[in-house]
């Protein structure tokens, strides 16, 4: 394939894979409720995004480690083990939400309730991930995941204001609410900056067998994959900013977060709504479940990969088989995904300094890295991402026991 | 004596005179056909930073905060530790008879 | 060659470049006057628990009669079978015989296998 091809395939994958329940979510709270104001939380987490997806590639491209890998190496099993333990967690109750997700999309297209749609959508999402391959679940799903781009429509056709909307890309206080205001920035930053997407990326790097040679492509691909990503999420706060809040409408149920897509679009909008959520949740899913298993396989030091027969990677295959069927449990027993996904966006947003801290590390590392180490900027911005996540840490639950 | 040589990381190590040194950090080792060769044990809190491969991010720090305490770093040559009870190691020497490592 | 930062954790790769797990311990010889010598890898079981606190150790033992392949103890490989140190180690052994993988051929076997799609049974003994 072309380098050419491989760049666009890149950035499509990354802007269909972009959206999944807790941006959405977290989008449409925050336009229903403060309008534009917003904005410039998806706007910031969108720019560390950047930062962190261009730095996971790098390292696995140059050190052909993942960011796991090299985190067991530096830093011993010891210290792994809790990054292990706190990051899987999180990260399963985000799989909970997400195919939750996929359970209210179904519910909103058939009638029939999500808990009905727990077992057979976990088995769905198994059945790929156990007879798929890398390429299809990354290209495949991503390529699906396409259709979110019905946001950028509805948004467009609701004719938001471009003075109003530029306003919000800066950060302003709110008048009221301010405990709401601070619960719903966290979530978006907890949403837009999750660990999980770092880790998939950089064993997706390894997957795909990168090398040096693709550092200008990573580049690329962070940068506008994730700025067209983020430019998704935005059009899901403006949409809701337009039909949602004049109407006083608070995004607590799915169905309300239909809404957006329903006025702008009445003919189309709710079915749109609802095949664009089941394919983001669905690649979101693949996504996380992989990223899980990939987590204990390569810092356990396992044989992996998406494109062994599952035989041949026994454990890490068992891993996702025994992860997937455990997250269907609480949405079999009708725990709401809508509550699960805003306490798994404040938990990520919690747990974000053991993901990041250690990653400041390994990028300054001479040997995994050699002259390909992070100069000043990237490490700027890694120490930024740092502060704003031990803000986060610190804020977020008891913002969401206040705000929520 | 058999004993896991990882167990001794971040071990703290005391003097002759029972007065502390440092954690053990790091070995440094010759590699042998059947076995490796343990020459000397590195002790200090530079031997963490030094096995973080975290130079590049220490040294600007230090330098901004003016701080000596993280240059401690002392290299104990395998005959001066005493291993007798590996969850307390001791060295065979005072800790003034040592020489730092800068 | 620094003990900790190029061998413990290294990722384990035998002749065939399967991988066999990570380093998760050292054995060290100590004598009363002779030079102390790294003489063994340890791979898995109770002593990668042991190195968090050795309660986990002792309950990663017990629950490892109970379920999983039967090993008197971890997998200890002789350093005299480490090939070359670097980005990973490389073992001269071949994984299956030295009950590196142990777990990996029994899920595979008593669990993976049994599931459709999942892989012929008695592929691993290829």
């Amino acid at each position: 394939m072309s380098k050419a091809l491989q760049i666009a395939l890149g950035i499509i994958t990354s802007i269909g894979g972009f959206l999944e329940i807790g941006s959405v979510v977290t989008a449409a709270q925050a336009g229903a409720a403060f309008g534009y104001q917003l904005l410039w939380a998806i706007l910031l987490g969108v720019l560390c995004l950047i930062f962190l997806v261009e730095m996971s590639g790098r390292l696995a491209a140059v050190s052909k480690h993942t960011i796991v890998d090299a985190m067991r190496e530096r830093f011993g099993f010891p210290f792994f083990s809790i990054v292990l333990l706190g990051i899987v967690l999180v990260a399963f109750l985000v799989l909970v939400a997400e195919l939750g997700g996929i359970g209210l999309s179904l519910q909103i297209l058939t009638g029939i309730g999500f808990p009905w749609w727990a077992i057979p959508v976990s088995f769905g999402v198994w059945a790929l991930m156990w007879k798929g391959t890398f390429s299809l679940i990354e290209n495949g799903a991503s390529l699906l995941g396409l259709f979110t781009i019905a946001f950028v429509v509805a948004a467009v056709k609701l004719h938001p204001d471009g003075a109003s909307t530029a306003h919000g890309l800066l950060p302003t206080f709110p008048g009221e609410d301010k405990a709401k205001y601070g619960f719903t920035a966290v979530s978006i930053l907890g949403a837009s900056i999750s660990p999980y997407l770092m880790y998939f990326y950089s064993s997706g790097a390894i997957e795909d067998e990168w090398d040096e040679s693709y550092i200008p492509i990573n580049r690329f691909i962070a940068t506008f994959g994730m700025s067209f990503g983020g430019l998704l999420s935005m059009a899901v706060l403006v949409a809701a900013a337009l039909a949602l809040q004049p109407k006083g409408i608070d995004v607590d149920k799915f169905e309300q977060a239909a809404l957006l897509m329903t006025t702008a679009l009445p003919k189309w909008g709710f079915y749109l709504f609802g095949i664009a959520m089941l394919f983001a949740c669905l690649g979101a899913a693949l996504e996380i479940s992989l990223a899980i298993a990939y987590f204990f396989a390569q810092g356990l030091g396992w044989n992996w990969s998406e494109n062994l027969q599952p035989s041949k990677d026994a454990r890490f295959s068992f891993v996702y088989t025994i992860i997937i069927f455990l997250a269907a449990i609480p949405l079999v027993m009708g725990v709401d995904p809508i509550k699960v996904t805003l306490m798994g966006m404040a938990l990520t947003a919690a747990t974000l300094p053991l993901a990041i801290v250690p990653f400041l590390f390994l990028m300054n590392d001479p040997i995994y890295l050699g002259e390909h180490r992070n100069g000043w900027i990237s490490n700027s911005v890694v120490a930024i991402v740092i502060l704003i996540s031990f803000v986060l840490a610190v804020v977020s639950i008891p913002l969401q026991v206040l705000g929520s | 004596m058999e004993l896991n040589a990882e167990l001794l990381i971040g071990t703290k190590v005391v003097d002759s005179a029972g007065e502390s040194v440092g954690r053990i950090e790091e070995f440094r080792v010759e590699r042998e056909e059947k076995a490796c060769l343990v020459n000397t044990y590195v002790i200090g809190v530079s031997g963490l930073v030094d096995r973080l491969s975290a130079w590049t991010l220490v040294r600007p720090i230090n330098k901004f905060l003016h701080s000596h305490k993280l240059y401690s770093l002392y290299e104990i040559p395998w005959q001066d530790m005493d291993l007798t009870d590996p969850r307390h190691p001791k060295l065979r020497k005072a800790r003034r008879d040592l020489r730092p490592v800068n | 060659m620094k003990l900790v930062r190029d061998v413990l954790d290294k990722q384990l790769i035998d002749r065939e470049n399967c991988e066999m797990g990570r380093v998760s311990g050292l054995i060290m010889h100590v004598g009363e006057k002779s030079q102390p010598r790294i003489t063994h890898i340890v791979i898995g079981g109770e002593t990668l628990w042991m190195r968090i606190h050795p309660m986990l150790g002792r309950i990663s033992k017990r629950l490892a009669r109970w379920w999983g392949p039967k090993r008197d103890g971890p997998v200890r490989i002789p350093w005299s079978r480490v090939e070359t140190v670097g980005r990973d180690i490389k073992l001269d052994v071949r994984a299956r015989e030295t009950g590196a993988i142990d777990w990996e051929i029994w899920i595979a076997r008593h669990i993976i296998e049994h599931i459709p799609g999942g892989g012929e049974k008695g592929e691993e003994e290829e």
